[in-house]
C-alpha cells in the first residue's frame, strides 16, 4: 500500500536527479536542450491530465503558460524573490483555472476546445493593453536570478526537470486514484459516468486545476529563464498545440507517453531547425501530417498506443 | 456624427469579416474540422488576385469567384487525398493535420513569394462614397457586396440543390446518408472545396484593401475563430451576423476604450457569450 | 507506410551525429540570429542581404586582416522565428555551441534588448543593426554597440522642418503601435513637438496585429490635426495611409515611420505616398567616402544594385554596416581577442559607407545625422539635412 504511493512519488525524482547530475556538467547548449525537454515534458504531461485522461481537448495551455510567465515577471519586478514569483504563478494559474472551469467545463467537445482557445487571446489582449503593470507590447524584463550553488543554466535545468518529475508523479498518482477512474469514465462516456454516481463536475475541475497549476509553474520558470517576455511570445497559439502534438506522438492518456512524445518532438524540431534555415517549419508541418496519417495503431486510442508502437519501430530499423 | 461614422466603419469592416469567416464556418459545420489552414488559404487567394491583377490587369473584385474556383479544385483534391483518411478520427486529429498542412503552406508561400508586403493597387482608385459628414470607402462596399453575393449563392446551393441536400444529410447523420446512397467521401471533398472556395475568394476581395503577406495568415484565422464563436459554429448566416457584430463591437471598443483596447471589449463579450450561450447567436443543429 | 516514419527517424539520427562544428581558427566566426520566418521575415531577408554582400566583398578581398593574417568571414545564421525568447536561445546557442567570436543583433529593438543580456553575460561584443530606442542601451552593458542613432534624431529634424515650413501649424496627432520601438519613437515625437510649442491633440496606441485602423483614424480626424505622425511597421503603415485617405483625414504634413523609406511601401500605396515624410538612417544619395571594404557610399550602392537589382534601403544597408564596423574594429585591434576589439569599438571613429560611426557612452551611434525623407513624384527625396538634400520639403497632402 505504501509502495503504491511512495514509488510514483520517488521514482521520477530519482531519475531526474541522476539526469541532472549527468547533464549539469555538459556544455551550455546541451543544458539548454535538456531544459527545453523538461519544459516540454511538463507541459505535455500537464495537458494530458485534462486533455488525455479526461478527454477534454484543452487549448488553454498558452493562456496558463502566459499567465504564469506574467505573474512571475510582475511579482519579481515588485521585488518578490524568484521562488515566490513562480509559486504565485502556479497558484494564480490554478485559481484562474478553477474559476474558468466553472464557466466553460460544462461545454463539451469542440465547444470546450474553442472556448479554451479564446482564453489565450483574451489574456494576450489584456496583457497588451494593461501597460502600466505588464509593460504592454514593450514586454517586460526579469531580474537575473541570484544563484549560489548552481550556475544560471544549471538552476533552470534543475527547475524544469523538477517540474517534469513532479508532473509525472502527479500523473501517476492520479492514474491510480479515484480521480483517475472518474476522469477515464468521463473520457469514455460522461453521461454514463454521471448516472453511475461520478461527481463529474468536481473531477473535471480538479483535473483542469492540477493541469493548469503545472502549466503556470512552467510559465513562471520560463519567464525567469529567458529574462524577457512579451505578450505575443508567451500567449503564442503554438504553445497550445505543441503539447497536444507531443502527447499524441507518445500516446494520449498514458502516463509516460507525453514524456516520450516531448522527447521525440524536441528532437525533430531541433534537428530540422538547426539544419534547414529557411524551410524547417514546412518540413516540420509535413512530418506532422505524415505522423497523423501513418503512425500505426491509431493515435486516437486512449491508452499507451504510442508507447508500445514506437519501440517496435526502433527495433525493426535496419 | 462621430458615432455614426464609427458605426459605418464597423459595418464596413464587418462585411469583410463575414467574407473571412464563412468558409471556415462551413468546413466546421459540415466536416467537423477546425481548419487551421483557413488563414493561409485566404492569403493564397490574395496572391492569386495580386498576380492576376499584375499580369493581366484583372480587377480583384471580379476575379474573386475565379480565384475561388481555382482553389476549389485544390481543396477538393486535398480533402479527397489527404484529409479524408482521418475523417473518422476525433477532431483533435484532424485539427493537428490541418495544423501541419498550415505550417507547410505558410512556409511554402514564404519561400515562393517572400514575406514582403504587397497590395493590389487599383487604377483609378475606387475612392469613397461621400455622404456629407460620413464617408464610406468604396472598395470595402464592393468587396462586401461581391462577398455577400457569393455567400448567398452558397446558401442557396446548400438549400435548394440535390448536392446541397446531400451535404446537409451527411452533416446530420453520416451513416444514414450513406445508406440512402449518398457518396459520403465525395460529399465531404466537395464541401471542403466549397470552404476553400470561400477562403480564396475572400482573399481576392481583401487584396486591394489589406497588405498581402504569408505572415498575415494567423491574423485572419483568429478573426475567423472569433466570428464563428459569436455567430454560432457551423452556421452560414451566423458567420455573416458574427462578422458584422465583431466589426461594430471593435469599432466602438476603439472609440470608447481607445484603439489599443479595441479587441478587449469584443473578447469580454465573447467570454460572456460563451458562458451563457455557447452555440453562438445563431447556432443550431440544423443548417443553412 | 511505417517505412516513411522509420527512415525519417533514421535520417534524423544521422543528422544529429554529423553536427559538430569545425572551428579551426582560419576564420572569423560571427553569429547572426535572423527572423527568417514569422512576422519579421521581410526585415530578416533584408538584413541577410546586407550581411551577405559584406561577407562576399570581404572574402573576395582575401578576408579580414588580423595582424599579418587574413581570416575569412564565417557567418552563422539561425532562424529565431520572429520570437524574442527564441532569439535569446539562438544567441546562447551561437555563443556556446557554434563558439562564435562576435555577434550581430537580432532585428529590432525588443529582441536586441533581450539578446544583449546573453551577450553581456558571455562577454561577447554584439553589434546592433537595427535598434535605436534608448531603452535598449540604458542597461549599462559594455558589449552592445548600435549603428543607428537614437530616435530623437528622427523627431527633432522633422519637428524643425514642420515648424519652419508651416508656421501656423499647431495641432499634432500621434498614433503609435504599442511595441517597444514604435512607442519609444512616438514618445520622442511628442517631446519634440511639445518643445516647439505644438499642441499634441491626439496620442493613441494601437495593438500589435491590428487589422483595421478606421476607428482610431476617425477619432484622429476629429482632433483636426495639422501634422499627423504614425509609427509602426510596414504593413501597419500601408493600411494606415490607405485608411487615412479613405476617411479623408486632412492635415498639412503626414509623417510615417518606418515604411515609406522602403520601396515595397511606395508600391503598395501608390499615389497616396505623395508628400509623406519619413526618416531613415541611410539613403542611397549619401556621399560618404570610407575606409571600409566598399570605399564609399556610392560604391556600396552600386555593388548592392549589381547583386540584388534594387537600391539598398536602410535595413539592407545596416546589415552591411554592422559588418564593416566590426571588421574595422578587428583590424585595428589586430586580434580576435574580444577585450581588444571591444576597446576599439569603444574608441569609435570608423569611417564607413553608412556614415562616420562612433558610439556614445551607452553604445548608441551619435556621430552622423540621419536623413529626413519625403516621397515626391513617386521618388524618395532627401529634404534634410541641407548638405545632402535633393529636394525641398513640400507641404500638403493629396
Amino acid at each position: 500500500m505504501m509502495l503504491r504511493i511512495a514509488l510514483p512519488l520517488a521514482l521520477p525524482f530519482a531519475i531526474v536527479a541522476v539526469a541532472f547530475v549527468l547533464l549539469s556538467q555538459t556544455d551550455a547548449y546541451i543544458i539548454r536542450l535538456a531544459t527545453t525537454f523538461g519544459m516540454y515534458a511538463a507541459l505535455a504531461l500537464a495537458w494530458n491530465i485534462i486533455g488525455g485522461i479526461a478527454g477534454y481537448p484543452s487549448f488553454a495551455t498558452a493562456a496558463f503558460f502566459g499567465l504564469g510567465a506574467y505573474v512571475t515577471a510582475v511579482a519579481q519586478n515588485l521585488g518578490a524573490p524568484l521562488l515566490v514569483g513562480v509559486g504565485l504563478a502556479g497558484a494564480g494559474a490554478a485559481l484562474f483555472a478553477g474559476l474558468l472551469g466553472s464557466a466553460i467545463l460544462h461545454l463539451r467537445g469542440k465547444y470546450f476546445a474553442i472556448a479554451s482557445l479564446v482564453i489565450a487571446e483574451v489574456l494576450r489582449e489584456l496583457t497588451n493593453s494593461w501597460t502600466s503593470v505588464t509593460g504592454g507590447g514593450m514586454g517586460i524584463n526579469l531580474p537575473l536570478a541570484k544563484t549560489t550553488l548552481l550556475t544560471q543554466p544549471q538552476l533552470y535545468l534543475a527547475a524544469m526537470l523538477f517540474l517534469a518529475a513532479a508532473a509525472t508523479s502527479a500523473s501517476m498518482l492520479i492514474d491510480r486514484s479515484r480521480l483517475g477512474v472518474a476522469l477515464r469514465c468521463i473520457a469514455q462516456n460522461e453521461d454514463a459516468a454521471q448516472i453511475i454516481g461520478v461527481d463529474t463536475r468536481m473531477a473535471k475541475t480538479w483535473a483542469f486545476v492540477i493541469s493548469s497549476l503545472f502549466i503556470g509553474l512552467v510559465g513562471g520558470v520560463y519567464a525567469s529563464w529567458v529574462t524577457y517576455i512579451d505578450p505575443t511570445d508567451v500567449y503564442d497559439g503554438a504553445m497550445s498545440v505543441k503539447p497536444i502534438l507531443m502527447a499524441l506522438l507518445g500516446g494520449v492518456g498514458s502516463v509516460f507517453g507525453p514524456v516520450l512524445g516531448a522527447f521525440a518532438y524536441l528532437l525533430l524540431e531541433e534537428l530540422l531547425w538547426r539544419n534547414l534555415l529557411e524551410f524547417h517549419a514546412g518540413i516540420l508541418g509535413l512530418l506532422v501530417v505524415l505522423l497523423v496519417l501513418f503512425l500505426p495503431g491509431g493515435l486516437s486510442q486512449i491508452r499507451g498506443v504510442g508507447l508500445v508502437s514506437l519501440p517496435k519501430i526502433w527495433r525493426r530499423a535496419p | 456624427m462621430l458615432w455614426l461614422q464609427v458605426l459605418v466603419n464597423g459595418l464596413a469592416v464587418g462585411g469583410l469579416y463575414a467574407c473571412i469567416a464563412v468558409g471556415f464556418s462551413l468546413v466546421w459545420g459540415v466536416l467537423n474540422i477546425i481548419n487551421i489552414l483557413h488563414g493561409s488559404l485566404i492569403v493564397l487567394g490574395g496572391y492569386l488576385a495580386f498576380f492576376a491583377h499584375q499580369y493581366w490587369g484583372i480587377n480583384p473584385f471580379l476575379f474573386a469567384p475565379l480565384a475561388g474556383a481555382v482553389m476549389f479544385a485544390g481543396g477538393v483534391a486535398l480533402q479527397y487525398c489527404v484529409i479524408n483518411h482521418v475523417m473518422a478520427r476525433p477532431f483533435l486529429i484532424t485539427l493537428l493535420l490541418t495544423f501541419g498542412l498550415n505550417l507547410f503552406l505558410d512556409n511554402s508561400m514564404l519561400a515562393l513569394f517572400s514575406a514582403d508586403y504587397r497590395k493590389v493597387l487599383l487604377n483609378p482608385a475606387p475612392g469613397v462614397f461621400d455622404l456629407g459628414s460620413i464617408v464610406v470607402p468604396a472598395d470595402r462596399i464592393y468587396a462586401t457586396l461581391v462577398g455577400l453575393v457569393l455567400i448567398s449563392a452558397l446558401a442557396l446551393l446548400l438549400r435548394f440543390t440535390q448536392f446541397g441536400r446531400a451535404i446537409i444529410a451527411v452533416r446530420m447523420d453520416r451513416d444514414a446518408a450513406a445508406l440512402l446512397g449518398v457518396n459520403v467521401r465525395w460529399t465531404y471533398a466537395v464541401a471542403f472545396g466549397l470552404g476553400v472556395f470561400m477562403a480564396g475568394s475572400a482573399g481576392a476581395l481583401l487584396s486591394a484593401i489589406f497588405p498581402i503577406s504569408p505572415v498575415a495568415s494567423a491574423g485572419y484565422l483568429s478573426k475567423a475563430f472569433v466570428i464563428c464563436v459569436i455567430g454560432g459554429l457551423g452556421s452560414i448566416p451566423g458567420a455573416v451576423i458574427g462578422g458584422f457584430a465583431l466589426g461594430v463591437i471593435e469599432s466602438f471598443g476603439a472609440l470608447l476604450l481607445g484603439p489599443e483596447h479595441a479587441l478587449t471589449l469584443a473578447f469580454v463579450l465573447l467570454i460572456a457569450l460563451l458562458a451563457v450561450r455557447p452555440s453562438g447567436l445563431l447556432g443550431r443543429q440544423g443548417f443553412a | 507506410m511505417k517505412l516513411t516514419v522509420r527512415s525519417a527517424l533514421a535520417g534524423l539520427m544521422i543528422m544529429a551525429a554529423g553536427n559538430v562544428a569545425a572551428n579551426a581558427k582560419d576564420s572569423v566566426v560571427i553569429g547572426a540570429p535572423l527572423p527568417v520566418t514569422g512576422a519579421l521575415s521581410p526585415e530578416g531577408t533584408k538584413l541577410r542581404q546586407g550581411y551577405e554582400l559584406w561577407r562576399e566583398q570581404v572574402n573576395a578581398a582575401g578576408g579580414v586582416k588580423v595582424g599579418d593574417r587574413r581570416l575569412k568571414v564565417d557567418l552563422r545564421y539561425y532562424d529565431y522565428q520572429s520570437q524574442t525568447p527564441r532569439a535569446i536561445q539562438v544567441a546562447e546557442k551561437l555563443i556556446t555551441d557554434d563558439k562564435v567570436d562576435f555577434l550581430f543583433s537580432p532585428f529590432g529593438s525588443g529582441a536586441t534588448k533581450a539578446a544583449s543580456a546573453v551577450a553581456e553575460k558571455a562577454g561577447v561584443p554584439m553589434i546592433a543593426s537595427s535598434a535605436s530606442s534608448k531603452e535598449v542601451f540604458d542597461q549599462g552593458y559594455k558589449n552592445l554597440f548600435g549603428v543607428y542613432t537614437d530616435n530623437s534624431t528622427f523627431s527633432e529634424p522633422l519637428a524643425d522642418l514642420v515648424k519652419a515650413k508651416l508656421p501656423n501649424a499647431r495641432r499634432v496627432a500621434i498614433l503609435a503601435r504599442n511595441d517597444l520601438y514604435p512607442l519609444s519613437l512616438a514618445n520622442e515625437f511628442e517631446k519634440s513637438a511639445k518643445k516647439r510649442g505644438f499642441d499634441v491633440v491626439f496620442f493613441e496606441k494601437y495593438a500589435i496585429g491590428t487589422l483595421d485602423h478606421a476607428s482610431a483614424l476617425t477619432q484622429l480626424r476629429a482632433a483636426k490635426p495639422d501634422w499627423i505622425v504614425a509609427t509602426g511597421y510596414i504593413n501597419d503603415l500601408i493600411t494606415i495611409r490607405k485608411q487615412a485617405a479613405d476617411l479623408k483625414v486632412g492635415g498639412e504634413a503626414f509623417t510615417l515611420i518606418n515604411g515609406p523609406a522602403y520601396q515595397e511601401w511606395i508600391s503598395a500605396v501608390g499615389p497616396l505616398a505623395e508628400n509623406v515624410t519619413t526618416a531613415s538612417w541611410f539613403h542611397p544619395v549619401a556621399r560618404y567616402s570610407s575606409d571600409d571594404v566598399f570605399g564609399s557610399s556610392a560604391k556600396f550602392v552600386e555593388l548592392f544594385k549589381a547583386k540584388y537589382g534594387s537600391e539598398p534601403d536602410f535595413t539592407q544597408a545596416s546589415g552591411s554596416a554592422v559588418g564593416v564596423v566590426l571588421q574595422q574594429a578587428i583590424e585595428r585591434a589586430g586580434s580576435l581577442d574580444r577585450d581588444k576589439v571591444r576597446a576599439e569599438l569603444k574608441k569609435g571613429g570608423f569611417k564607413t559607407f553608412f556614415g562616420p560611426i562612433s558610439f556614445s557612452d551607452i553604445g548608441i551611434a551619435d556621430s552622423y545625422v540621419p536623413p529626413v525623407l519625403q516621397i515626391q513624384d513617386g521618388k524618395v527625396q532627401v529634404v534634410a539635412p541641407a548638405e545632402i538634400a535633393t529636394s525641398t520639403f513640400r507641404t500638403g497632402l493629396k
